[in-house]
């Protein structure tokens, strides 16, 4: 017996060592997993989302665009102050700089902007980043055979002209006359002189350019690379490994080792964090509930963390579905919003890290205002949620829920299953509006339904509550335009859930599109909004916020609460 | 038993024609797609973009049209290409299956070490102390939630004691000299998510030896052996516990054919890199390509294990024959 307990040791050990010996990726250092002092040799940063292939063109993840700004740049992008800033490009094309210029042809206007990239701007091999590596990246997403996702932010681009004396100088000539043609923060460059083998003998099968490109095969060629780091080790599920790119253009990073690991469970992120597998919570993992307690058990225990709180651009909102019969009444809607107390609402369960949402756009954005001069705001009082109901002809009934001709004034408030915080809000709202005699009964269901079925083929009775993500200056179009109001004729196109149609925002909005003044796009749309608020075709109910943890000592780590995330400055982050 | 054996695998093989296909069916009923799950991740894809992804993804296709290309496609050695992690099947199912592999195996046989043993001495002194002690543990096992498991051990040995690492894989970075150092690393990650694991299989397992013992201790033969005078170890061993194996080579080959299937609560719990993680995030992303390789996997394994089951019952019990 003790002898095939010996074997069977054996064996296992053996068997263990030879099944796992090709994940090991042998590196100088060997990091102490439990006990570690925080240095700027290495940070472990910890994210609850899965990430996959780095190819910029292919990818869609959350975490891996998190990612993708360590190790790419692209010619424009939004800084942590909510601005567009040049970042490969030298500036930012416009009118009035005389980068841009708006000429017609044919009684056709037709839009083009000079580029020039950056002198220093070089991929991680040294070769330099030039307008052949934008123009092959248009060309590999215009391409039927390649999965691109938002092909629209590659094929704006017309056609491109490059200057014959300097590789790095363009003009691009855009298929529209739109005044965010500059707003090209997700147009990201390909490495030409690598891909474009891969392409050509693999473009011309279905997704043959996907299966075969080097970002798949060989992920840690520093050549796909033009950011302050490059990719030195990728465990798909589990982790990613980077270093400093020692030929990026700009300020040399200061951390020597970067490692991305995926916890995949929110609930274990802290213990994680507390044992020292992680050093650092990013923006895609604590829920904000787990961070405010956190936040207290650091101030209990004084641990050496911080959270960090940033309103970000995501708006929690209740799409009304206004074909509903007693929806279709305005002064419903109006008494259904001013029967929220959402100060209340947010201190109660947010302890107030969560600002109280006036309409869709969020507080970082330009385009925000609160001026109620300029849109309608609806302070809580439940007095007036009484008249406008009374005055709707929705009488108080024996059981303390309004009637009229006979029916009940109910509503089915629906969300996302399993969604704590949504949840209670909801069980939140059921109490406020109980309080005027609108009974809400709850319906949730898995989050691939209710966006998959119900919100998509507008299938919810009335009320549908979930967020919005939308970046800053950015046109509500497909939210608010009656075009895009799902039918079954369209495909379920569109995200105007509620049926709003306002023949007034239809054509405001299509102004906007073609407004070069920025003084001008905001009048227009601080008038949509007028609308929007007047009209309540949704009930606003709070900007929800990021949430980080990280380490004391962590310098130059700002929280942005934009689509472009903290990493987009990762060259600045530093342990004292 | 060669007729046997050829009539079981082609019996397996048809099983999971239809079972794939009813899989797939099951999948494509599903709301969403995968381009509604970019939708979700980019609200700037436009309509234009929706059809043509859906399109390009052959997902405005019939469900019967789409199940024979996977099958046209897995029939000549291309298991396709992962819509959520964009890259091929075969590159990324193989690092996750290792990891499964090597945490199940490691589980299964810790379990086994510690059950047998347990069960045996449960089933030599019935109704004892021990008896009753050892029970009350095996019910516990049984019982306790593996995620609420994983948690405690997770505070205790991590966090409050650091003696061990909270989740993960083996140490990111870490070089290793020789094989025994990496032995040790990775081991070290296992310990937490090896206990969480087998807790509940050492009570179920203890709980079905020290029943088979009981009762194969209550046998005639056994008498027999006593009264000729053998050793307490070759009675207990050779003729009592080869006759209670039966019913525990049932359990090892129902649990074997799981080897590959993941656990998935304890892998995300400790962020290891199974394939149960990569299985539930495929059917929830409608990641066809993974989950149904997955799929035929796990029902492959649950058939062969069952017919290597019913192999191993002529072994252990020669009175069992196939015709």
């Amino acid at each position: 017996m003790k002898k095939i307990g010996l074997v069977t040791t054996v064996l296992a050990l053996s068997l263990f060592v030879g099944c796992t010996k090709k994940d090991a990726t042998t590196t100088a250092e060997a990091p102490s997993t439990t006990t570690t002092t925080l240095t700027n040799n290495e940070l472990k940063v910890g994210i609850s989302q899965e990430f996959e292939n780095f190819n910029p063109l292919i990818a869609s993840m959350m975490a891996t665009t998190y990612m993708q700004r360590m190790v790419n740049r692209t010619l424009v992008v939004i800084d942590a102050d909510g601005k567009w800033v040049p970042q490969l490009a030298k500036q930012i094309p416009t009118l009035e700089n005389g980068g841009a210029k708006i000429t017609e042809k044919g009684g056709k206007k037709i839009l083009t902007a000079d580029w020039e990239i950056l002198e220093n701007a070089v991929w991680g091999d040294g070769k330099p980043v030039i307008c052949e590596d934008f123009e092959f990246a248009i060309k590999v997403a215009s391409s039927p055979n390649v999965g691109v996702g938002e092909k629209e932010t590659y094929t704006q681009v017309k056609s491109m002209v490059i200057d014959s004396k300097n590789p790095k100088k363009c003009t691009f000539t855009y298929d529209k006359v739109k005044w965010d043609f500059y707003q090209l923060g997700t147009l990201f460059p390909l490495p030409k002189h690598l891909e474009e083998p891969v392409f050509k003998k693999f473009g011309g099968q279905k997704e043959g350019y996907e299966k075969n490109s080097i970002y798949s095969k060989e992920p840690t060629n520093v050549g796909l690379y033009n950011g302050p780091y490059v990719l030195t080790e990728i465990q798909l599920g589990d982790h990613v490994t980077f270093t400093p790119n020692p030929k990026f253009y700009g300020e040399q990073a200061k951390i020597k080792k970067i490692i991305v690991k995926l916890i995949p469970n929110t609930g274990t992120l802290e213990a994680n964090l507390r044992s020292g597998t992680i050093d650092l919570i990013s923006v895609l993992g604590l829920a904000l509930d787990q961070a405010l307690a956190f936040d207290k058990k650091i101030k209990e225990e004084k641990l050496g963390y911080t959270v960090l709180f940033q309103p970000s651009a995501v708006y929690e909102h209740i799409d009304l579905n206004l074909d509903h019969p007693a929806l279709k009444d305005i002064r419903v809607r109006k008494a259904l919003h001013f029967a929220i107390n959402k100060e209340d609402l947010v201190n109660a369960l947010f302890e107030g890290k969560q600002q109280p949402a006036l309409h869709n756009i969020t507080p970082n954005d330009p385009w925000y205002t609160a001026d109620s001069s300029k849109i309608v705001t609806y302070k809580y009082s439940k007095r007036e949620a009484d008249r406008l109901l009374d005055e709707a002809g929705w009488k108080m009934g024996t059981d303390g829920i309004r009637t009229k001709d006979g029916k009940k004034l109910s509503f089915t408030l629906m969300t996302t299953a399993g969604n704590k915080t949504r949840e209670l809000v909801q069980v939140y709202l059921q109490n406020q509006w109980k309080q005027v005699g609108v009974e809400v009964n709850s319906k949730n269901e898995p989050a691939r339904v209710f966006f998959g079925e119900t919100t998509k083929k507008r299938n919810f009775d009335s009320m549908a509550l979930f967020a919005w993500i939308s970046s800053p200056e950015s046109s509500p179009k497909s939210t608010f335009s009656s075009k895009n109001i799902p039918t079954a004729k369209t495909g379920w196109s569109g995200q105007n859930y509620m049926g709003w149609k306002n023949a007034k925002v239809d054509t405001l909005l299509e102004s906007l599109d073609t407004e070069f003044k920025p003084e001008k796009r905001v009048e227009i749309i601080h008038e949509v909004l007028k609308a929007y608020t007047d009209e309540v075709p949704v009930l606003p109910l709070y900007y929800r916020s990021d949430v980080a943890v990280i380490p004391t000592q962590m310098k130059g780590y700002k929280l942005t609460g934009h689509q472009f995330p903290e990493t987009n400055e990762v060259e600045k982050w530093t342990v004292e | 038993m060669t007729t046997f054996i050829l009539r079981r695998l082609l019996q397996t093989l048809v099983v999971i024609v239809i079972l794939s296909y009813v899989c797939f069916g099951l999948m494509t009923l599903m709301p969403g797609d995968p381009v509604e799950m970019m939708i979700s991740a980019n609200p700037k894809i436009s309509t234009e973009d929706i059809v043509r992804l859906r399109e390009f993804y052959g997902l405005d296709q019939p469900v019967y049209k789409r199940y024979l290309t996977w099958v046209s496609d897995i029939t000549s050695g291309d298991l396709g290409y992962s819509r959520t992690y964009r890259i091929p099947v075969t590159e990324m199912m193989g690092p996750s299956l290792r990891a499964t592999f090597i945490l199940s195996v490691t589980s299964l046989v810790f379990s086994l070490l510690v059950a047998i043993p347990l069960g045996i001495a449960c089933a030599l002194k019935p109704n004892s102390k021990l008896d009753y002690t050892i029970n009350l543990f095996n019910f516990a096992g049984i019982s306790l939630p593996s995620f609420w498991l994983g948690i405690v051990l997770i505070i205790i040995f991590a966090v409050k004691l650091g003696w061990l690492p909270a989740g993960g894989y083996q140490t990111t970075g870490m070089s290793y000299p020789s094989w025994w150092n990496e032995v040790l690393d990775k081991g070290k990650y296992l310990i937490l998510p090896v206990v969480s694991l087998s807790i509940q299989s050492i009570g179920r397992f203890s709980r079905f030896v020290r029943s088979s013992m009981l009762e194969s201790l209550r046998n005639d033969f056994i008498r027999t052996a006593r009264a000729k005078g053998m050793s307490a170890r070759v009675v207990i061993w050779r003729h009592a516990f080869r006759n209670a194996l039966i019913p525990l080579v049932t359990i090892i080959a129902i649990s074997f054919s799981s080897i590959f299937s993941g656990a998935l609560i304890t892998e995300t719990l400790f962020a290891y890199p199974g394939v149960g993680r990569l299985i539930y995030s495929s059917i929830m992303g409608n990641d066809f390509n993974v989950a149904m390789i997955s799929f035929v996997i796990s029902v492959s394994m649950v058939l062969i294990m069952n017919l290597v089951a019913d192999i191993l019952y002529g072994v252990v019990d020669p009175r069992i024959s196939y015709k």
